[in-house]
């Protein structure tokens, strides 16, 4: 029975086990109140925290307290990041506080996150809105408070660069409840003023005292702001609403000085530099134009002029040997034709068409035919004599003179025994007359 | 003056540029040269005023007084 008792280490390691194996416990975010707050020695924070009705144990190791910012005291309102466990030597749970802010300047983070998020939602933050800084201002405004250490830096450093340049100083309350009432009214005023640029900030401070540039009219004054404006607000890891809206943000007032003005030395040398370049490009122009005339000048045809003109004789006797072969050789081509017309012409006029005609008629006269009819009728007569020679050779029934006779069946003349069978009627031709008969027999050769 | 000047500046370096690349005529850099050199002694003048600007504070009546810083 005894063994179904535990240990209290057993259910403390249980129920510790409970606690780490929780997700939720693992990143907790607290509010509330310290209370009881002991820094130990070794550098770690023992307190705890409260609201209302109820109270937590906190412990913070020296690791992380190092990054806390302000003084922790009871009755402090805080924010904390940190995980839940149980304490097994005490048997209490506690939260092992990793980051922990002033609750107050936590609402201030949200106040700033919120207003900057609405800003840049509305462009004021868009780089297309931004004023070109100019580099060679005239006259530069500066809001900052009239004492302290960001006027003297603005001062000394534009003094240090570029005294030729005027400063006007708006005196400006930088902290507290009607700072930004008084910095939005310099801001108006300064654009009175023929400023070239405005240098707005402060020297750094506490969230709280830097506070006024995260205001949200500040804001719009510096937005709206003719003048180009360099925001210079705290050290460089400050960060305020007016540096996003300004056209430039400075990290610290001396920087927003030497952004505003340019460096009397560099503007000199570069000028300088100008003048050195200016020269040698106009030397080098004429020197190029003087050498080309020295070229033109010994050029050979300046040189010998007459050269041209002996080119140009040459040319002028080659053009007029081409002109006389030309105009002979047409002279010629057209005489050439002129005869060949007047030939033809001759050969063509009337009388001697007449006379070529004449002559066929007297040749034609003297033809042998002509002149001897009877010669035509003496061939004809022959070549009858000739045809009907040639007919009588051909006609069939001379052969039957000569004892040949021609045998007819039914008038077809025979020419073989297959035609003929015993008592066929057969009439034979003989030179004299027909023999009419009747096959006896028929007998194969 | 402040634009004024950046502008002498820039005109001064297009006529830097056009000289150095050299194609235009020898009068034509001539007349640009000649006004370059005026640019260049005006923006000089402009940068060795004689004294030191002293710096000024508004006052509540929107007046300028003399500021010097302590």
């Amino acid at each position: 029975m005894k063994d179904k008792y535990l240990t209290v280490s057993a259910i403390t390691r249980y129920l510790k086990s409970r606690f780490d194996l929780d997700e939720n416990l693992q990143t907790v975010f607290l509010k509330g109140e310290i209370s009881n707050f002991k820094a130990h020695t070794s550098g770690h924070f023992y307190f705890s925290l409260k609201d209302e009705n109820s109270k937590i144990n906190a412990v913070m190791f020296r690791s992380q307290t190092k990054n806390v910012l302000f003084k922790p005291k009871d009755g402090m309102k805080v924010l904390l990041t940190g995980r839940i466990s149980l304490y097994e030597a005490m048997g209490s749970y506690q939260i092992y506080v990793d980051e922990m802010i002033e609750d107050g300047v936590g609402n201030l983070y949200l106040a700033f996150e919120q207003l900057k998020e609405k800003l840049s939602k509305e462009g004021l933050f868009d780089e297309s809105h931004k004023q070109k800084i100019p580099k060679v201002p005239k006259k530069v405004g500066i809001i900052t408070a009239p004492t302290g250490a960001a006027i003297r830096d603005i001062i000394t450093t534009i003094k240090r660069r570029f005294n030729v340049c005027e400063t006007i100083l708006f005196p400006t309350l930088v902290q507290g409840e009607n700072a930004k009432e008084d910095i939005v009214k310099n801001i108006k005023k300064a654009q009175e003023y023929d400023l070239d640029v405005l240098i707005i900030g402060r020297g750094g401070g506490s969230i709280e005292d830097l506070w006024p540039f995260n205001e949200e009219i500040v804001a719009r004054a510096i937005y709206e702001c003719k003048i180009p404006t360099i925001s210079a607000v705290g050290h460089e890891i400050d960060f305020t609403i007016s540096d996003f809206v300004a056209d430039l943000r400075a990290p610290t007032p001396t920087a927003a000085a030497e952004l505003a003005v340019p460096n009397m030395a560099d503007l000199k040398s570069k000028l300088n530099g100008y003048l050195i370049r200016l020269n040698e490009g106009i030397y080098k122009k004429i020197n190029y134009n003087k050498l080309y005339l020295d070229s033109v000048k010994n050029s050979f045809v300046i040189k010998n002029p007459m050269v041209m003109y002996e080119n140009k004789r040459q040319n002028l006797d080659l053009l007029s040997e081409k002109i006389n072969s030309l105009v002979t050789n047409s002279l010629k081509n057209h005489r050439d034709k002129i005869t060949l017309i007047k030939k033809s012409y001759i050969f063509y006029s009337p009388d001697m068409i007449y006379k070529k005609y004449r002559d066929k008629i007297d040749s034609i006269k003297s033809s042998y035919v002509l002149s001897n009819p009877m010669i035509l009728y003496k061939d004809k007569k022959s070549e009858i004599k000739n045809i009907i020679e040639k007919l009588e050779l051909l006609n069939p029934l001379n052969i039957l003179n000569r004892g040949y006779s021609i045998s007819y069946l039914d008038e077809k003349v025979i020419k073989s025994i297959k035609k003929v069978k015993k008592n066929d009627n057969i009439s034979i031709r003989v030179s004299d007359g027909i023999i009419k008969t009747k096959a006896v027999e028929v007998e194969d050769k | 003056m402040a634009k004024k000047f950046e502008d002498k500046v820039k005109e001064l370096e297009e006529i830097i540029t056009v000289l150095e690349n050299g194609d235009v005529s020898l009068d034509e850099s001539i007349k640009k040269y000649t006004e370059a050199m005026k640019l260049v002694k005006e923006c000089d003048d402009e940068l060795k005023t004689v004294e030191d600007k002293i710096s000024k504070i508004v006052s509540e009546n929107g007046e300028l007084k003399d500021f010097t810083v302590e």
